[in-house]
């Protein structure tokens, strides 16, 4: 049981990340319908950004007292900041044109804007791991039987605030109706007065910031990060979003979770299941599209976003 | 959010540019050497005074391996700048022509086919070098014997590469072999390392692979020897090639309460992560130890300070202990920045053999091109052959036949030379 515990927060905090990224892909495909494949290389970027703030404050170590806050809060908004404008940029530069293309033009050019972006990095970083300084104390929490790490906490946090804040923002202001509304007929949306061309760039700025966040919280949690990170990471989030039903904000979430629970049970209880962790994971996936196409929460809330 | 169209076509035509010095730094030693290659090709009758005699070099370039790769790649391109400088016989010049086998960050077996091929179908090409793994080397090992193209790697480890029944399966020469290494076997080096961790007073140990030729070959040959030496594996798991998160695999291995973690594999695939993370998960007290994957920088920077404390075996001697390294050692230094790497003499011992057997080879041929078949000959023929690493010479598998093992342990990030054995029967 105690065992039990121990692997649901690991799944919970591993989870975490995925759902943050996998939080960037739906809201792109659920506007546009393209998978952004380089989403995964966003968050990458988002964590060499970070790191090179890090760099810039002098930061090396762990940070104490009210002097964590401020890096931290300095580190997160510029991480976000600048991959939300790398998102932007993205979006102008190769997929504005083809927004009218055949379906497979777009997503070839994604694939095309993810090896663009890796080999950015990998000329800018180099192409071996690079150590991320730890930024933030790591105290243990023992929870009876469970020790869970402050960074653990931090992640499965950030994971859930994220999600509520988009929810809140998508279903609660103006801009996010002009989402919603794009999302659904992007024509008739421009006829009532919206600007799609913003609204579109709007939702590449905000999925893309995510990932910078995603970015500074994995390279703290992990404590490395290399230029090709992000194609395990975006393609185990980009099943996060397809099995929580791609579109869908909770469901990214849900997925990343899930997806992180089952990893870390299959590793527990199948003997040598280290090795079997994917094949259980996409065992899941088809499982739940044969009974449930559209995903896990694909149906019920069929608003796409 | 409204960029002009002129400025969009700037922007793009930037991006491109990007993507293409991607391309290029990624794969600069392939361009460089792909460029000398029209010139070369296809005159092996005259022998014409200059003519670029090549040796194809097959490493991981770029990615996590890239710390493996380029200082090996140095010192078998130390080697052919020896000889040019020293004269050629015919009037010949070598060129190394190294190609990268790693794809997507590390290295790949089908890459490091297609890079045997090449150098196959290049007629300049009279014998080869590399490659660093196992699982790339057993991709190559048919090509090779086929072509009958002389091929010696200096770290690739893998007992099944050259012995037992799956060796000569699938090969078109069974009976003249072409693969030869100057490095140890994981035979020895996994039983070594089990021997270690029993002097260690190690009794119970958990097994962990990559699930690669090398790594888990490796692994397989130390469960067996610690299990027959006395001490309990209470489990062994492989990784997922590409995973990064190893807490769920770690909270199961220390619910069993291991006193040593054993690790088969390399750094990127999966050890260095490992190590760190044991941290994390509050067992930083167990020992850790790997094989020759992990001896390399890429180690000792991802899993930072976590790495003290380790152990591992390497297939090679100990350089700094070897007074005929002494001068193999000032030149790299003169020559390369790159710092000197645990096989870049293992890589330059595989330069000169295949230089000597070479150059004899053009002498026995009257001073013109030899044929690869003569060049295979001289190679295999290897014995008592000086060099930094000692006297080294192939037996009838194409293994050395001076094997020799040493043993470090990690402290204040530094590998700190423990022991040394040599194991030659």
């Amino acid at each position: 049981m105690d065992v039990f515990l121990q692997q649901l927060v690991n799944g919970l905090s591993l989870g975490g990340i995925y759902a943050l990224i996998a939080l960037g892909y739906t809201m792109v495909y659920g506007i546009i319908e393209l998978i952004n494949f380089a989403h995964g290389d966003v968050y990458t970027l988002g964590s060499f950004f970070a790191l090179a703030v890090l760099t810039g404050l002098g930061v090396s170590g762990e940070v104490h007292g009210p002097a964590l806050i401020g890096v931290v809060l300095v580190t997160v908004l510029a991480a976000m900041l600048c991959c939300g404008l790398t998102g932007v940029l993205i979006e102008r530069l190769a997929y504005r044109r083809l927004r009218n293309a055949p379906r497979l033009a777009p997503l070839i050019t994604a694939i095309g804007m993810s090896f663009i972006l890796e080999n950015v990095m990998q000329l800018w970083r180099g192409p071996s791991p690079v150590s991320f300084p730890s930024v933030i104390p790591n105290p243990i929490v023992h929870l009876g039987p469970i020790d869970i790490g402050a960074k653990q906490i931090l992640v499965i946090v950030t994971a859930v605030v994220m999600m509520f804040a988009l929810q809140l923002f998508i279903y609660r202001t103006r801009l996010g109706k002009a989402m919603r509304a794009t999302a659904q007929d992007r024509d008739a949306a421009q006829l009532m007065g919206i600007d799609i061309n913003t609204t579109i760039a709007l939702t590449f700025l905000i999925g893309s910031a995510l990932a910078g966040a995603a970015g500074f919280i994995s390279g703290v949690y992990y404590g490395t990060t290399w230029f090709f990170n992000g194609f395990e990471a975006g393609l185990k989030a980009f099943t996060a979003a397809v099995l929580g039903g791609i579109g869908n904000i909770a469901g990214a979430m849900l997925g990343g979770f899930l997806i992180g629970l089952i990893e870390a049970m299959a590793t527990q209880y199948i003997p040598q299941g280290a090795q079997w962790t994917n094949v259980v994971v996409f065992s899941v996936l088809v499982l739940v599209l044969i009974f449930r196409p559209s995903g896990l929460l694909g149906e019920s809330l069929p608003e796409k976003v | 959010m409204r960029l002009g169209n002129a400025a969009v076509r700037v922007l793009a035509g930037l991006s491109i540019g990007v993507l293409a010095v991607g391309c290029s730094s990624s794969s600069t030693t392939s361009q460089s050497s792909s460029a000398s290659s029209p010139a070369a090709a296809g005159d092996n009758s005259n022998a014409s005074g200059g003519t670029p005699i090549k040796i194809g070099i097959e490493f991981p370039l770029s990615g996590g391996d890239a710390s493996n790769g380029i200082p090996s790649d140095n010192g078998a391109k130390l080697a052919i700048q020896e000889a040019n400088k020293a004269g050629v016989p015919g009037g010949f010049t070598f060129v190394a022509d190294d190609l990268d086998d790693a794809v997507q960050g590390t290295h790949d077996p089908a890459q490091g086919a297609q890079n045997t091929k090449t150098f196959i179908s290049d007629s300049a090409v009279l014998a080869m070098i590399g490659p660093f793994n196992s699982n790339v080397a057993k991709a190559e090992i048919p090509l090779t014997n086929d072509a009958g193209l002389a091929q010696i790697s200096p770290a690739a480890t893998n007992p099944g590469l050259t012995k037992g029944p799956d060796a000569k399966k699938g090969l078109t020469h069974p009976d003249v072999i072409a693969f030869f290494r100057v490095c140890t076997t994981d035979d020895k080096q996994g039983a070594a390392g089990a021997t270690f961790a029993k002097e260690l007073g190690k009794k119970k140990a958990f097994v962990v692979d990559d699930n690669e030729t090398y790594g888990k070959g490796l692994a397989d040959v130390f469960e067996e020897q610690f299990k027959a030496g006395g001490g309990t594996v209470l489990g062994h798991e492989h990784l997922n090639k590409g995973q990064g998160d190893f807490k769920a695999l770690l909270t199961k291995i220390k619910s069993q309460g291991p006193d040593l973690v054993f690790y088969g594999g390399t750094s990127v695939t999966g050890g260095a992560l490992l190590r760190k993370q044991m941290g994390d998960v509050g067992m930083s007290g167990v020992t850790f130890f790997g094989g020759d994957g992990i001896s390399d920088d890429n180690f000792l920077t991802t899993a930072g300070s976590s790495a003290n404390g380790s152990y591992y075996t390497l297939a090679a001697p100990e350089l700094s202990k070897l007074p005929s390294a002494a001068n193999f050692i000032k030149a790299y230094a003169a020559n390369f920045k790159d710092p000197i790497g645990p096989y870049s003499a293992n890589s330059y011992t595989a330069a000169k053999i295949e230089i000597a057997a070479i150059e004899a080879a053009i002498k026995a041929n009257g001073n013109k091109v030899p044929d690869r078949a003569a060049v295979l000959k001289n190679v295999a023929a290897t014995h008592g052959f000086a060099s930094p690493i000692g006297t080294v010479g192939f037996d009838a598998n194409g293994d050395t036949t001076a094997p020799i093992l040493s043993l470090y342990k990690i402290e204040n990030g530094k590998a700190v030379f423990v022991k040394q054995v040599n194991l030659s029967t």
